[in-house]
């Protein structure tokens, strides 16, 4: 070992150049791999919606001629009729997606109270079965409750259904059935339902906190969100967009969109971040990789004699590859106990600037693993290239 | 051409301090042809490479064709080198990526001569030394004799005043090195001076005179006494025109 | 004495083929990397509108509420309400404003046969060509009578009128918008500035909208805003409540050429707001803000998290590309450093033949610059390739990965310089090592 050392300490700048780059490489691995989980993590999330088997659109009614009433009605009927559809429900917006509309809820009436900023979803009766929600406490709106209200008109529904994760942070007891809730301190709600999950929109105050209005909008523009039998979704969505279309030439559908794609969009960006980060990572390590065994290759190539010179006066081929090995070793570990700095020191940086979360700890450990991993299948091939010196090299001139 | 006066050479290491040079004067005339001898270890690679100004020295003066270039700096140094000393080296030195014709450009590229000087010194060298047919060579086609005979072409091209050869023959089986030293002898009758360091006696006898240095010291100043049955030029050297 | 060099290089190179190629692809992936991400960011943050970027301010008046701010401390909100956007306009102050906001609707081509679709729709007054430079194809903006009178009269952009035109010159035509008829007064050139600075709040890096319409219609047509409203105070439900409500969600902007305009400007916002107090409205200290299009940029960067705007995931990514380059750089230095060393004798002997330090460090900095600009070729396609995915990956960046000639010459550079830093440091161990110490054996 001591040899090793010392002579590696009389090629520094050829060392302190490996230590440099283990130590960077770590630092961006780990960090990295961080982000790329913590993305990963998030697009894995459950949207608590039946996501894989639903698809949603927009009716536009554009002329004089437009009935929103009669229109969703027949629509609702029709889209439910259709062989292969578990279920169809109105909605004022499709969740998931950059469009929402959020209110404030509180747990007292008055000005400037405390506020939930919640996401509101207007739907009928059909809502939790088309969205493929599942309720956890309370019961669903029944037929008679819903209204058609007419959007110029102030509604405050006098019952909603909310999400666990809302339902906690207004009532952190558990309580939350039963319980009467304030729009911004004014108008008021009672919770009937909870629903284990439901993601809205990106603009909502938190993911998940969302509100289900018991609503249909007689306005120009209505959504619908149709949950079929599995497998039918795909040959569904042509069929019916065309079906609705030609029923009634006073509006026209657009945004036709499958759940699956929808949610892949919201996540489109996190996404991006986890491939490309992804690929830095692998290009990082082999270009790490490359280097240490380039210059391996090289160090074995220039102490060819002094291998020869070690194995005439008997080292064993063993003790060759176990001198470049540690060497590398070395190397590699004084660069991951730099890099563990560093890491730390980018992380730091990032979470200041980007808003990134703290590193978990044992992203250190992990690439330090990586490095050292990394380090001896680096070596191992021109180390045993060194092994098959042959002594006869010490006893040759030029 | 040559006068050494009381050079020191020291080197140092962490632990060891060695003198490779004490005290150590040495005149040489013009044209005369000089062989140094000595046990390894003697400082016979010192004094070569203090002569050819590839290394300082610490105290003493040394004068090269009339002038003091004891104290020049490392361009200064280059720039003789290159104009007015040709070296040949016991392993050749041939750039090995380089093909016989670049290997002897490789001086005068440094000298900056227009493209058809250099190409008109290169061949009239080359011719020399008998090797003008292989200029596209490496040097890893040739034997070793052959790569002997480019470093001398390499050497002649750039019209040294000072020839400085450092074990020519070491490399290279007997017969060779006989070619080799009378090509050097040639060169040397031309009016080139030649110092040659060689362990080997029989090579030495070729030299007008013989120099012994022993602990870093001239321990031995020997007359040329010469036979002169050795000293019949060779073919290749006969041709050589003074340059 | 380079062409000679050149040449050294090239055959240094060969010579060590593997070792050449490992140098030229850590360098061109580093490259490769850091300008792709280099690519985006500098897209991201270009000037959209480079000749009037300086003169062209947006307005933000604080009517928040008085217990909170719009963002912390103490922002004032990004978009101006419905009254304030129109008073402002009707009292003319002297430079040029514009008022504006995106709504959608349904477009009925004049061929019925053919199928209506969505449009998005910028309610705006006619300072919005002039102000903003929007090159027209045929025709030009409305009058200023079709902003007083709320006639119906369309700007088309050039996509939409491929569509319904096919691209010929359609002034004068009609076509359905909102379930009325609409005359076409002019045609937009493809104009795509990016971001789409004087409105960020729907994907700033998307495409621009579809069709221009007067905002003085958005009463009688009863026009929904279509980008972000933002409220802090309930707005009551029907539309001409809306209106008169507090909710921002227009973006109003002013040309102002000279300092003495933009103070002389700023005064009369805030004499505007005192006005206002007066009223009852605008319960927060006086915070009213005039930002030109960078500052704006600026601003919308690091205060607003809008949709597509927020860069911060490529700021992530430059500085870790950055940093890869970094680790390409030791790589190649550490590389270079042992290939040189292992030549140490030819150089040795270079030296001994007349070869001045200089001469041998310039040799070496020469097969340095060529693994530079072989780097930088490599890493230039590697650059187009990321570009490619990173286009792929994301939506509407087709903007934002496009390489253009400063750019390449960017990335030359960075390749040229970086490999030459890299360089410096062998090339010098090189050219310092003793002539000597090499020459004895081989």
């Amino acid at each position: 070992m001591r040899p090793i050392l010392s002579a590696l300490l009389r090629n520094k700048t050829g060392a302190v150049l490996v230590v440099i780059q283990i130590a960077i490489t770590l630092a961006i691995v780990a960090n990295a791999l961080f982000i790329v989980n913590q993305r990963l993590a998030l697009i894995g999330r459950p949207t608590g919606m039946d996501a894989a088997n639903i698809f949603s659109f927009f009716s536009f009614g554009f002329t004089p001629d437009y009935k929103a009433v009669p229109t969703i009605r027949q629509d609702l009927r029709m889209l439910r009729e259709t062989p292969g559809v578990v279920d169809a429900t109105p909605i004022n917006l499709i969740p998931m997606t950059s469009s929402g509309s959020n209110s404030g809820l509180s747990l007292e009436r008055g000005e400037n109270v405390p506020v939930a900023v919640t996401g509101l979803y207007e739907v009928d009766e059909h809502g939790l079965n088309a969205l493929g929600l599942k309720l956890i406490a309370g019961r669903n709106f029944t037929h008679e409750e819903v209204d058609y209200v007419d959007p110029e008109k102030d509604y405050t529904p006098p019952i909603i259904i909310v999400t666990q994760s809302l339902a906690k942070e207004l009532f952190p007891g558990g309580d939350a059935l039963g319980k009467t809730v304030y729009w911004n301190g004014k108008e008021s709600s009672r919770i009937i339902g909870i629903v284990q999950r439901f993601y809205g929109s990106k603009y909502s105050g938190k993911i998940g906190w969302s509100a289900l209005l018991p609503v249909v909008s007689t306005g120009n523009r209505t959504g619908y969100i149709v949950r079929t039998q599995p497998g039918s979704r795909d040959r569904l969505m042509p069929k019916i967009e065309k079906k609705l279309s030609e029923s009634n030439r006073d509006r026209t559908i657009f945004g036709l969109n499958s759940m699956a794609k929808t949610v892949s969009e919201f996540y489109r960006r996190d996404r991006a971040m986890a491939v490309i980060l992804t690929i830095v990572i692998v290009l990082l390590v082999a270009v790490t990789a490359l280097g240490i065994f380039g210059l391996a290759v090289f160090n074995v190539n220039r102490r060819r004699k002094q291998i020869g010179t070690r194995r005439a006066l008997g080292a064993r081929k063993l003790d060759i590859i176990n001198y470049f090995m540690i060497e590398s070793w070395l190397m590699t570990t004084i660069g991951v106990v730099v890099g563990s700095a560093l890491a730390v020191a980018l992380n730091y940086w990032l979470a200041m600037n980007y808003s990134i979360p703290r590193l978990a700890w044992y992203y250190v450990p992990a690439g330090i693993g990586l490095l050292w991993a990394l380090g001896a299948v680096a070596v191992l091939m021109p180390a045993l290239r060194a092994a098959s010196i042959p002594p006869a090299v010490a006893t040759r001139t030029v | 051409m040559l006068d050494m006066t009381h050079i020191n050479k020291v080197y140092r290491t962490d632990l060891v301090e060695t003198r490779a040079l004490r005290d150590f004067s040495l005149h040489v005339e013009e044209g005369e042809f000089v062989a140094v001898t000595g046990p390894s270890g003697s400082g016979k690679t010192t004094f070569l490479n203090v002569t050819g100004l590839l290394e300082t020295f610490e105290q003493g003066e040394y004068r090269l064709d009339g002038k003091d270039v004891s104290r020049l700096n490392d361009n200064e140094r280059s720039r003789i080198r290159n104009e007015k000393i040709g070296f040949i080296f016991q392993s050749f030195n041939l750039i090995p990526d380089l093909d016989v014709f670049d290997n002897v450009d490789v001086p005068l590229r440094y000298r900056g001569l227009r493209a058809a000087e250099r190409t008109r010194r290169i061949e009239q060298a080359l011719e020399v030394v008998g090797l003008a047919s292989r200029t596209k060579h490496l040097p890893s086609q040739l034997s070793g004799g052959q790569q002997q005979r480019v470093a001398i072409a390499r050497a002649l091209a750039g019209e040294p005043r000072l020839l400085l050869a450092d074990e020519p023959t070491g490399n290279v089986d007997s017969l060779m090195a006989r070619e080799i030293l009378q090509l050097i002898s040639g060169i040397n009758e031309s009016g080139t001076t030649v110092v040659m360091v060689t362990h080997d006696p029989e090579m030495a006898r070729y030299a007008h005179r013989n120099v012994h240095i022993m602990d870093g010291q001239v321990t031995e100043l020997e007359s040329a006494d010469v036979h002169p049955a050795t000293r019949q030029p060779s073919v290749g050297a006969a041709d050589a025109r003074p340059l | 004495m380079f062409f000679y060099n050149l040449r050294l290089a090239l055959l240094s190179l060969r010579r060590n083929p593997v070792l050449s190629a490992l140098m030229i692809v850590a360098i061109g992936l580093g490259i490769g990397a850091a300008m792709t991400m280099f690519t985006v960011y500098y897209q991201m943050s270009a000037d959209p509108i480079p000749q009037k970027s300086s003169r062209l301010y947006r307005v933000q008046l604080d009517n928040w509420d008085p217990n909170k701010p719009y963002a912390p401390p103490d922002q004032a909100p990004a978009q101006v309400t419905y009254r304030d956007a129109v008073n402002l306009m009707n009292l003319h102050p002297g430079p040029m404003q514009n008022a504006m906001f995106r709504s959608s609707t349904v477009l009925q081509p004049p061929d019925e046969t053919k199928p209506p679709f969505r449009v998005r729709v910028r309610a705006t007054y006619r300072n919005f060509f002039p102000m903003f430079d929007t090159p027209f194809e045929y025709g030009g903006p409305w009058g200023k009578t079709a902003d007083a009178q709320a006639k119906q009269v369309v700007v088309l952009s050039n996509d939409t009128n491929e569509r319904l035109f096919g691209g010929e010159d359609s002034v004068g035509q009609r076509i359905k918008l909102y379930g009325r008829y609409f005359a076409v007064v002019g045609v937009l050139k493809p104009w795509r500035p990016t971001p789409r600075f004087y409105d960020l709040t729907s994907m700033a890096f998307a495409e621009p909208d579809d069709v221009y319409v007067p905002l003085s219609l958005t009463e009688p047509l009863q026009m929904q805003p279509g980008g972000i409203m933002s409220c802090w105070k309930s707005a009551g439900s029907d539309f001409q409540s809306l209106l008169n409500s507090e909710c921002v969600w227009l973006q109003f902007w002013v040309q102002l050429d000279t300092p003495a305009q933009v103070a002389a400007y700023k005064n009369f916002l805030d004499n505007y707001v005192r006005e206002q107090k007066k009223l009852g409205r605008f319960p927060r200290p006086l915070n009213n803000h005039l930002r030109n299009v960078m500052q704006w940029l600026d601003y919308a960067r690091q205060w607003l998290g809008y949709a597509g705007f927020g860069a911060a995931d490529n700021g992530v990514l430059v500085g870790l590309a950055f940093m890869f380059l970094v680790v390409c750089l030791v790589n190649m230095m550490g590389l270079l450093l042992a290939k040189f060393l292992g030549r140490a004798a030819q150089s040795g002997v270079r030296r001994a033949l007349g070869a001045t330090r200089a001469m041998i460090f310039y040799q070496h900095l020469v097969e340095v610059a060529v693994i530079g600009i072989g780097g930088g070729l490599l890493g230039l396609g590697l650059t187009w390739l990321g570009l490619r995915l990173v286009s792929a990956l994301y939506r509407n960046y087709e903007r934002l990965t496009q390489l253009d000639p400063t750019l390449a010459g960017i990335a030359i550079g960075i390749a040229l310089v970086s490999a030459v830093i890299a360089g410096v440091y062998p090339a010098w161990r090189i050219c310092r090592t003793s002539v000597a110490m090499h020459l004895k054996t081989q």
